[in-house]
C-alpha cells in the first residue's frame, strides 16, 4: 500500500528579494608609451659672488619698496621742520646749565641712621643653642622666616630643630613669640620663600632632604618632601644619606609659571624637584652631579685627594640668564654651571630615577677654603660676588677667571654676603666676628662705609637679606639665635646718579 | 640736480626726516628720541620696543593734562613746550597739532 517516493522539490521564486549583485561593466585603459630622454649639462665658466647688507642704521626705519616711495605720515616733515630749531636750541643750552647743580630734591623722610628696629627670638629655640642658619623674606616682603640649626656642627646632627616665621607688618609684633613655629625632625641648613606664592616655604635640611611647607594650612604644614617617593622603601633618610642640603632655592620650571625647587648638598648634587602636592612628594625631575674630573681646570688645583665629589656649599642664580648658575664648594672652587648643560656626569648611579648631568662650563681662581656665599648683582650681568673662610669678598666678572677686585672685610670668616637691591655699588658682608659690613664702591677707601653690630658678644653672622619690596630692610641671622631687622639709612639705600655707569666701568676693568 | 644715467633722480623724503633726526640724536647727552602721533602711537623711535611703548603712552596723558592745565588758566594761552627733569635725566617734549617730539637727555653725560 505505502511505497517510497521521492519527488522533486519544488522551488518557489521570491517575489519581493532582488538580486544583490548589480551589474558589472568592466573598461580598462592604459597610455600610450612614455618617451623619455637623458641629458648632461656641465658649465665651462663659473665665477663667485656675494653680497651683504649695510649694518642697519641706529634709526629704525624701512626702505621704500623700489621704484616707488612709501606714503610717509602726512606732515611729518613739516613739523620737524617746525620744532627741530627749538628742540636743538634747549638740548644744547640744557647740556651747558648749571641751574640744577646741585639740586636736590626729599620726596621722602630721609633717613641719617641706621637703626636695629627689631631683635627677633625664639626663647626655646635659643634654650637648646641652635643657631640660625638660614633666613628668608617672603615675595611680599611682609613675614620672615628663620631657619634653626647648627653650622659648626661635625657630627650627624639628629637634634630636633625649627623654623619660625614673624609678620614684621602686624601690629603687636612680639619680638619673643613667633607668629608660626614648623618643628623640624632634623636641623634646617637652608630656607627658600616661594617667589610668588607668599605662604610656600623650602627648607633644605641637614639629614640631606628638602621639604616644602605651606603655611596656609592649619593641620600638616608639609605641603611636599623628598625621601617619600614610592618606588623605593627605603628610609627617607638613607636615600640622600652623608650629604648635607645647603642651599635651596626656587627656579622656573620647564611650563611657564611653575616654579620647581633646587637642592644642592654635600654630596656633589645638585637636584631639582618639582612639587606633587596630591601626593605630598617633591619628584626629581633633574639633576647634576659636579665630579672633580669633570671640572674645568685653569690651573693644576687637584692637589688635595678625597672623594672626587665636589661639594656644594653655596649656591647663586643668576637673574639675568636663567639657564647660569654659580657654585662654590667646600674646597673653594667658584664654578659657572649651565642648567642645559648635556654631558652625563661620570658618577656612578645612586637610584636616583633621572641621569645626572655635569653642568660645570668654567672654572674661577680658587679659594683656599670653603666659599661660603655667593650672590649675582642685580645690576649687571656679569658681575658677582663671593666670599669664604679667607676673609675676603672677592668681587668677580664672569668673563675672566681671576677677582676684579678683593677687599678685606674682616679678619675671621665671612659667611654670607648680598648685593643692594637699589644701589648698584653696595654690597653687604657677614662675619665671623659678629658684625654686617656693608661696602660702597664708589667711595674711594676700601674700608666699610657702615658696620652694624650684631651685639652677639662676638659670635658669628651666618646669614643675612635685603627685604624685596621694603628697600631699607636688611635681616641679619647670628649664631646666638637672634635675628635682628635693621633700617637703613637713606644714604645706603638711594641709588646716586651715576652708579649704574661706574659699575659698568667697574666690570670692564681687566684684572692685573 | 643729481642724475643718474640722464635721468633726474627723485628726492627721497624719508631721508630728510632721518636726516633731521641724525641731527637731533647727536646732540650732547641724547639717549632717545621718539615722535608720537596725536594718538598716542609712537611711529618713530632709537629706543627698544618696551621703553618706547611705556614712554608714548606716559608721556602723551601728561602733555595732554599740562595742556589742558594751560588753557584752563588762560584760554587764550596754549602749551609751547614741556621739560620734565628728574634725578636721572631730562625728558623734553614739543607738542603740536599731529605730533610729539620726545627727546630723553642726560645733561651730565
Amino acid at each position: 500500500m505505502f511505497t517510497d517516493e521521492t519527488l522533486d522539490a519544488l522551488g518557489v521564486e521570491s517575489l519581493w528579494r532582488k538580486s544583490q549583485q548589480f551589474a558589472q561593466e568592466s573598461r580598462g585603459c592604459q597610455t600610450r608609451p612614455v618617451h623619455t630622454a637623458e641629458a648632461e649639462i656641465q658649465p665651462l665658466l663659473n665665477a663667485d659672488n656675494g653680497t651683504q647688507t649695510d649694518p642697519q642704521d641706529h634709526l629704525i626705519y624701512q626702505l621704500p619698496p623700489k621704484g616707488e616711495l612709501r606714503p610717509e605720515s602726512p606732515g611729518l616733515r613739516d613739523f620737524l621742520h617746525r620744532v627741530e630749531d627749538m628742540v636743538v636750541k634747549e638740548l644744547a643750552s640744557n647740556a651747558k646749565s648749571h641751574a640744577f647743580d646741585g639740586f636736590d630734591v626729599n620726596w621722602e623722610d630721609q633717613n641719617e641712621t641706621v637703626s636695629c628696629i627689631h631683635c627677633l627670638q625664639h626663647p626655646s629655640a635659643q634654650e637648646k643653642g641652635l643657631q640660625v642658619t638660614s633666613i628668608s623674606w617672603s615675595c611680599t616682603g611682609s613675614v620672615i622666616a628663620c631657619a634653626f640649626g647648627r653650622v659648626d656642627d661635625g657630627d650627624w646632627s639628629t637634634e630636633k630643630s625649627c623654623v619660625c616665621t614673624w609678620n614684621l607688618d602686624r601690629r603687636g609684633l612680639n619680638p619673643k613669640r613667633p607668629d608660626m613655629v614648623i618643628d623640624v625632625a632634623r636641623p634646617v641648613m637652608s630656607l627658600s620663600f616661594h617667589p610668588s606664592q607668599p605662604s610656600l616655604i623650602a627648607g633644605g635640611l641637614y639629614s640631606g632632604e628638602v621639604v616644602v611647607w605651606d603655611t596656609n594650612r592649619t593641620q600638616d604644614l608639609i605641603l611636599a618632601q623628598t625621601g617619600m617617593s614610592t618606588d623605593t622603601h627605603r628610609e627617607p633618610v638613607y636615600q640622600r644619606s652623608e650629604q648635607v642640603c645647603f642651599q635651596v632655592a626656587w627656579v622656573p620650571g620647564p611650563r611657564r609659571g611653575e616654579m620647581v625647587v633646587l637642592s644642592a648638598g654635600s654630596g656633589g648634587r645638585v637636584l631639582l624637584w618639582t612639587v606633587d602636592s596630591d601626593e605630598g612628594r617633591l619628584v626629581l625631575s633633574a639633576g647634576f652631579a659636579l665630579i672633580r674630573q669633570q671640572v674645568p681646570h685653569n690651573s693644576a688645583l687637584s692637589k688635595n685627594r678625597g672623594s672626587s665629589n665636589v661639594g656644594v656649599t653655596s649656591l647663586a642664580l643668576s637673574p639675568w640668564d636663567l639657564d647660569t648658575f654659580l657654585v662654590g664648594s667646600e674646597s673653594g672652587l667658584v664654578l659657572k654651571c649651565s642648567f642645559s648643560a648635556q654631558t652625563l656626569a661620570a658618577a656612578p648611579p645612586d637610584g636616583e630615577s633621572v641621569t645626572l648631568r655635569a653642568p660645570a662650563q668654567f672654572s674661577f681662581s680658587p679659594r683656599g677654603g670653603p666659599v661660603h656665599s655667593l650672590h649675582c648683582s642685580p645690576f649687571h650681568r656679569n658681575l658677582f660676588v663671593s666670599v669664604g673662610t679667607d676673609g675676603l669678598a672677592h668681587l668677580h666678572s664672569l668673563l675672566q677667571p681671576d677677582p676684579l677686585l678683593s677687599l678685606r672685610v674682616s679678619d675671621s670668616y665671612v659667611f654670607g654676603v648680598r648685593w643692594s637691591p637699589t644701589r648698584p655699588l653696595l654690597f653687604a658682608a657677614a662675619t665671623g666676628q659678629g658684625l654686617v659690613q656693608i661696602f660702597d664702591l664708589g667711595r674711594k677707601s676700601l674700608r666699610p662705609a657702615a658696620t652694624l653690630d650684631q651685639l652677639t658678644g662676638g659670635q658669628p653672622v651666618y646669614c643675612l637679606e635685603f627685604n624685596p619690596r621694603r628697600k631699607d630692610l636688611l635681616a641679619v641671622g647670628n649664631a646666638d639665635g637672634s635675628v635682628n631687622i635693621w633700617h637703613l639709612s637713606t644714604e645706603l639705600t638711594e641709588q646716586g646718579p651715576r652708579e649704574t655707569a661706574k659699575l659698568e666701568q667697574l666690570a670692564n676693568e681687566v684684572a692685573e | 640736480i643729481a642724475t643718474f644715467l640722464g635721468r633726474k633722480l627723485q628726492p627721497r623724503p624719508q631721508n630728510e626726516v632721518e636726516e633731521t633726526l641724525k641731527r637731533i640724536q647727536g646732540q650732547k647727552g641724547v639717549q632717545g628720541i621718539i615722535i608720537v602721533n596725536a594718538e598716542g602711537i609712537p611711529i618713530k623711535t632709537t629706543l627698544d620696543n618696551s621703553s618706547t611703548v611705556q614712554y608714548a603712552g606716559l608721556i602723551h596723558q601728561l602733555v595732554m593734562k599740562a595742556r589742558s592745565t594751560v588753557r584752563d588758566i588762560d584760554p587764550q594761552n596754549d602749551l609751547t613746550f614741556l621739560r620734565v627733569r628728574s634725578k636721572k635725566n631730562e625728558i623734553m617734549i614739543a607738542p603740536d597739532k599731529d605730533y610729539f617730539l620726545i627727546v630723553i637727555q642726560n645733561p651730565s653725560d
